[in-house]
This record gives structure tokens, C-alpha cells and sequence, in this order.
């Protein structure tokens, strides 16, 4: 039993403004993109009743409650920020206005993909960036780069923390805060707290990476501790969970969500992954353009589907797609065990001729395991 | 702090071995150190009935939401019982790991082997 065990002391370098309060609950730490962020929490420990599984029910039946401030932050501001990020990214930002927030792709000349993001609109001059956290560096290295003499590149990845307040019951969360907000999805304000107006102002967006209804928030980074015990507290009312990467990584997989580094990456396009959506090919000129044209135009070589398995197979990344003939046709990019549906799911890249409803096997360890082909989301997405 | 029960015997591995009415039987299972560690427990691949083990061999698997753990036998012998309702409900295993989440009984051939006492486990859990 000795191998697998998550271990928190090696490697740690950045840490979340919430990192000593994550320790004093005994949360189970690990590395994240280089900064040491919770898994989970305790079960039993502190008055806590979490786990993965019982954090992962949380958000989709009540509401949980993550710190994922390792998430980078860039903010990019002078005439012409818009446009100039629009140049950078796939989706077009022609699309939205001040006040909300869109999914890009960050792409390099390939079509290979250094980063998906999301991008906030504070204005025509003012764009604001949340890379992941291992990118961070190099998106902003990249758009510094390029940026012209008038615009000014900024990494502020420890000027904000990021929580984010997910599930059906996190608009009464926000509406204890005080707050009478009426976004849409991925629309997105700035604004204090009555009952806290020490905290600074907050950006809160409708937004998440679970599927449910919820927010995020970005405190300024010192003021990022005292309201994350402010949520601590209200959630309880809802019998909330604080929730860990872990319930994260199962939230978002049921999903079919893209994890970058697993579904997506320098080797990975927008075309094969299932984020197509995101690339604006009517757009003017952006970065990676050209090869991605191309790619659509011949076809993908490999394709991102969504398998569920059949029996009691756990798929993990990095395992063997084979046809029932037996011969590989992909491998697994992301797999879990589905707490939903209570079999295992995962993400493939496979061959473009395997499409929905078609039956292939895993490989799981030696043992082939029975999976089908299958439109993601794993579950329906009740974001908006 | 987990829980480390005075009267079982631990392999490095986080396992326990507890004795049963018959001197030739032991009952195997991982400890709460090793539950803990694992995380939610989802799927557990139990030892064979009537399985032939030796000490350190692989005769099972743990799957828990986020990675997968063997089961190496702490003795040498034959698989008598084995806890067939772990199947269906996994979980036994975080909730009680000493007690329900046992996993399988072992009629050892030959003496034990040397595993550690209660307070040497803690030691390395510590």
C-alpha cells in the first residue's frame, strides 16, 4: 500500500494567501502547477465531513466552496487592450462587452495550445486574465512580448485569490453576502461588501468549472482569508462543503470540461480537443490561425471523445483505447471514477472514425474493461 | 492522529493482521493510516478465494477516487474468507477499516512472519 500516497512536502513553492488555514484544518495538500493547494478535507477532523465524494455531492446537490488562487491573474491595460488580446486568442472578443468574461484559447503558431483562459472585460483598455497556474509565466511572457509601447502587461498573480461558490444553493450564498447581483452567465462586477466594506472591492463573475450554477470570486489577496471565513460560515447554513481539487477534478471530468496538460496541450489543437467552439475562424488574424485552418480542412488525426465504462473498470490517464478487435486506437487523456453515475468516465483521444455510441475497451492495468462512446457532458450542465 | 489498535500486528505496507478463533487463521486488512491516505475508496479488487499467497505478493487491489493501491499479502498461505461485501460497499473500508473493512482470511503454512507491533507502527505513521 506504501506508493501512492499524496505527499506535501516536496517540491512546495508558491502558496495560497488561504495555505495556513488549509493546514491548521489538516486538508490533505499537494502540488498544483507549483503551488501547494488542498486535495481534500478530513474526514472527521475539525468538525469537517469531507472527502472527495461527499465534497463532490456537495456542489452538485448544495453548495462547496474552493480556493483556487493558484489560478494565474494578468491584467493587460492602455488604448487598444481588446483588440490586442483579441489578436492573441482563438474565440473573439468582439463577441462580448465590457462586464464579461469569455473562454479563450491561447494558442502558439502551430495551433498548439499554451493555455486556455478565461478573459474579463473591464473595458476597451482594460482586459483582465486568468491563465492556470503552471502557464501563467508564459502567457505573460508571450503577451509582453507583444504587446505594443502603449499597453502595459502586468503577471499580479498574487494580487488576487480565487474562490469559487458552486451549486444550486450558491446564489443564497451570495445573496447573504449581502449582494443583490443579477448576472448572466459569464457576466461579471467589482464591488464591496455592505456588510464588509474592509475587504476591498471583489470581482465576482458567474462562472466555475463544475457544471452547476456558481460564481467566482477574486478578493484582493490580503483580504482573501477573513472572507473566505465569512463563506465558511454561511455555507454552513446550506450544509456546504469546503471543497478541495480533488471534487474539482471529478466535477469538471463529468463535465467533459478540458483540463490543460491532459486535454489539452502544445501537442493537443483546439481541433482535436472538444473545445472547437472556442476558435472564431471568421476572425481577423490570431495567433495560430493558419495551422489550424489547416488541420480542420484535412482532418484531425485524433479526436477527444467521452468513454463510459460499462463495468467496474476505473480508466486513469495515460491507459491504452483499444477497438473490440483489439488494436489501439487512443489513450485516455483524463479518468475517474464518476460519483454521479458511480461507474468510471473518462476523456480519450482517439482515432476520428470512433464516434458516439460506438463500443470500445480499456486497458485498466492488463484487464480490458467495456466502455461506449458517449456525447459529453457525462451529466446535463445546469450553469445557467 | 489515526488509530492504531493495540492488538493487531502491521506491516510496512499499512496493513493489519489481527488473529482469529482458529490458530492457523489470520484476518488481513489495511489500516487507518492507509484509508486515510487512499482517500474515498470506490472499487476494491478482493484476493481470490482458495488463492495460494506467499508474504509480499500482490493479491488484490484498491481503488479510491483519485489513484489505485495493491494489496500485497502480509503472510504466506491460502485464502479461506474473503469480505465479499466490500464489493458492493467499498466504503467500509474508510468508515471502519479495522472492523467491517476487513478484507480476507488467511490459513497460514509455516510460522508468521516478522511484522511490527502496534507501537512500532505508530512510530512510522507518526
Amino acid at each position: 500500500m506504501a506508493k501512492d500516497y499524496a505527499t506535501s512536502d516536496k517540491f512546495s513553492v508558491m502558496k495560497s494567501p488561504l495555505y495556513d488555514w488549509h493546514r491548521a484544518v489538516s486538508a490533505k495538500m499537494a502540488d498544483f502547477g507549483g503551488w501547494e493547494m488542498p486535495i481534500e478535507y478530513p474526514k472527521g477532523v475539525n468538525g469537517f465531513s469531507g472527502g472527495t465524494l461527499s465534497e463532490h455531492y456537495a456542489v452538485r446537490e448544495r453548495v462547496g466552496i474552493f480556493d483556487v488562487s493558484h489560478l494565474g491573474k494578468i491584467s493587460v491595460s492602455g488604448a487598444g487592450a481588446k483588440d490586442f488580446v483579441n489578436t492573441m486568442v482563438t474565440n473573439d472578443l468582439a463577441k462580448i462587452a465590457a462586464g464579461s468574461a469569455q473562454y479563450n484559447l491561447f494558442c502558439n503558431h502551430d495551433g498548439g495550445v499554451i493555455d486556455d483562459l478565461i478573459i474579463y472585460e473591464f473595458s476597451e483598455d482594460k482586459i483582465f486574465i486568468i491563465p492556470n497556474a503552471a502557464n501563467c509565466e508564459q502567457v505573460f511572457l508571450d503577451l509582453a512580448g507583444k504587446a505594443p509601447s502603449q499597453i502595459v502587461v502586468k503577471n499580479i498573480h498574487q494580487d488576487y485569490a480565487v474562490f469559487a461558490i458552486q451549486g444550486p444553493d450558491s446564489r443564497r450564498v451570495i445573496a447573504k453576502l449581502g449582494l443583490e447581483l443579477d448576472l448572466g452567465y459569464m457576466e461579471f462586477t467589482k464591488i464591496a461588501l455592505p456588510s464588509f466594506p474592509e475587504f476591498g472591492e471583489i470581482i465576482i463573475c458567474r462562472t466555475g468549472y463544475t457544471g452547476e450554477f456558481g460564481y467566482e470570486l477574486l478578493p484582493e489577496w490580503d483580504s482573501a482569508e477573513k472572507l473566505w471565513q465569512v463563506l465558511v460560515n454561511e455555507i454552513s447554513e446550506f450544509d456546504g462543503r469546503v471543497c478541495g481539487l480533488g471534487a474539482r477534478d471529478t466535477l469538471r471530468t463529468e463535465m467533459g470540461y478540458p483540463l490543460h496538460g491532459h486535454e489539452l496541450s502544445l501537442e493537443i489543437s483546439p481541433v482535436q480537443a472538444s473545445v472547437n467552439w472556442a476558435v472564431v475562424y471568421e476572425k481577423d488574424d490570431f495567433v495560430g490561425k493558419r495551422a489550424l485552418e489547416k488541420e480542420k480542412q484535412v482532418g484531425p488525426k485524433q479526436i477527444s471523445r467521452a468513454l463510459k465504462c460499462e463495468d467496474r473498470g476505473i480508466p486513469r490517464a495515460g491507459m491504452k483505447v483499444l477497438n473490440l478487435e483489439g488494436e489501439v486506437i487512443g489513450q485516455v487523456t483524463s479518468g475517474t471514477f464518476s460519483p454521479t453515475l458511480k461507474v468510471g468516465i473518462a476523456l480519450a483521444l482517439l482515432k476520428p472514425e470512433y464516434k458516439v455510441s460506438g463500443k470500445v475497451q480499456i486497458d485498466v492495468r492488463g484487464r480490458l474493461s467495456n466502455a461506449t462512446i458517449v456525447k459529453a457532458p457525462f451529466i446535463p450542465s445546469r450553469v445557467r | 492522529m489515526s488509530e492504531v489498535p493495540n492488538e493487531l500486528h502491521f506491516t510496512a505496507e499499512h496493513e493489519w493482521v489481527a488473529g482469529t478463533e482458529d490458530p492457523n487463521i489470520y484476518r488481513i486488512g489495511i489500516t487507518d493510516f492507509a484509508q486515510s491516505a487512499l482517500g474515498d475508496i470506490v472499487y476494491i479488487q478482493l484476493p481470490k478465494k482458495g488463492l495460494q499467497v506467499s508474504t509480499g505478493v500482490i493479491c488484490g487491489e484498491i481503488e479510491s477516487t483519485k489513484s489505485v493501491s495493491e494489496i500485497y499479502s502480509p503472510l504466506t498461505g491460502e485464502v479461506v474468507r474473503v469480505n465479499e461485501s466490500l464489493e458492493a460497499a467499498p466504503e467500509r473500508i474508510n468508515s471502519d477499516s479495522y472492523g467491517a473493512g476487513w478484507i480476507a482470511e488467511i490459513k497460514i503454512t509455516g510460522p508468521l512472519p516478522e511484522l511490527m507491533s502496534a507501537e512500532k507502527y505508530r512510530q512510522i505513521t507518526a
